[in-house]
């Protein structure tokens, strides 16, 4: 008996109505700032000319009351932050200029003045990258700390596609 | 009859791709649930509204025997709290990268000092967190070093121990420093804090270490 298709499109329009729950991958909301300390922002994507150096600039955001160092430190056993890109990515820093940080004072010391990052910082960087389509993990190393305590030294990723023509 | 075979193989192609989109999406969506779950612990215990502070002063250890543990001090000798048996201790977990931990120290020294006489010592652990183990011989003599450099920088008087980072899990894998357990005669943590709170603070705790 042939297969009907009528029958045929009413079990694909119930499949689709089944399945049409909350999209594949969808970010489920955003993790809890104590647990995510500093975060990677964009750009995502870059387009550069290949084989030339070029200016990116990359955003992250430091969790609402935590603060890192900053690449230059106050005292040599501070952890500086600082960014960097795999070898063997098929992209190169060219240079890197990070911001300046900002004075910080221990509430529980006022003697004590550190140089810090807070809130939103940016990093600008000099790329080169040869020819192609890279997706690069690039990286920021880090050590944060709050008004009383301070968390382990970490690295996060900061993912940038870059497509060098 | 081929059309209808055609359309057969379609609509169970899609069914199939449906299938497994949503087996797909129930196990991201499982796993995502944990995440938030652990993240909405952890913002309950900051959230606390009757005790703000909790997350900074409880322990699953509290009330029970701190975990032995048998580390090196600086000069290669080993130590364990069992060598201090009979007395009040502060395992105070610490690393030289840690800036409230170095404002801590002169605290610690005042207090060693005021309350050693009375059956009170502290034990350093110098936890650096960096994945350097002994077996990493340059990067384990860097590390010793700078420990060092900072002891004598800080004038730490008491037990430092190295190699923190290997007991950090019986201890309840704090992620946060300086980090201290205040253990009483018998061997059982009676307080703990993470982070600094202030020197008067820890010489209540100290005082509830040595029963008075």
């Amino acid at each position: 008996m042939p297969f009907p298709l009528k029958t045929s499109a009413i079990i694909a329009a119930l499949a689709l109505t089944l399945s049409a729950q909350t999209p594949l991958f969808r970010d489920p909301g955003s993790p809890s700032p104590k647990t995510q300390q500093v975060q990677y922002l964009y750009p995502e994507q870059v387009t550069l000319a290949a084989g030339k150096p070029q200016s990116v600039t990359l955003h992250f955001r430091i969790a609402p009351g935590l603060h890192i160092n900053s690449h230059t430190p106050s005292d040599k056993f501070l952890i500086p932050t600082v960014f960097s890109v795999p070898q063997g990515s098929g992209v190169s820093l060219a240079d890197t200029r990070y911001p300046l940080g900002v004075e910080y004072i221990l509430p529980a010391d006022p003697s004590t003045k550190l140089n810090v990052y807070t809130g939103d910082f940016a990093i600008e960087t000099r790329l080169v990258a040869t020819p192609g389509d890279h997706l690069v993990q690039a990286r920021l190393r880090f050590q944060a700390c709050d008004e009383n305590a301070c968390m382990p030294p970490r690295t996060i990723a900061a993912p940038i596609d870059v497509i060098a023509n | 009859m081929k059309r209808n075979t055609i359309v057969l193989g379609v609509t169970l192609l899609i069914l199939a791709i449906f299938a497994w989109a949503g087996w797909a999406n129930w196990e991201y969506r499982k796993q995502a649930a944990q995440k938030r779950a652990d993240a909405a612990k952890l913002n309950a215990a900051l959230a606390t509204a009757a005790n703000p502070e909790a997350m900074y002063t409880q322990s699953p250890l509290l009330g029970k025997q701190a975990p032995a543990f048998t580390l090196e001090d600086l000069g290669g000798k080993k130590i364990s709290p069992a060598d201090y048996k009979g007395k009040a201790l502060l395992i105070n977990f610490w690393a030289t990268w840690c800036g409230p931990c170095k404002l801590e120290t002169p605290w610690l020294v005042e207090l060693e000092k005021e309350y050693g006489p009375k059956g009170f010592e502290i034990l350093g652990v110098d936890a650096e967190n960096d994945e350097v183990t002994p077996a990493d011989k340059p990067a384990w003599a860097k590390d010793k070093a700078a420990v060092a450099q900072f002891v004598q920088q800080e004038h730490m008087p008491y037990p430092v121990l190295l190699y923190g980072d290997s007991i950090s899990h019986q201890y309840g894998d704090f992620d946060a420093m300086p980090t201290s357990f205040f253990v009483d005669r018998t061997g059982k943590v009676v307080a703990m804090q993470m982070g600094i709170t202030s020197k008067d603070d820890m010489a209540l705790k100290i005082r509830q270490a040595l029963g008075q």
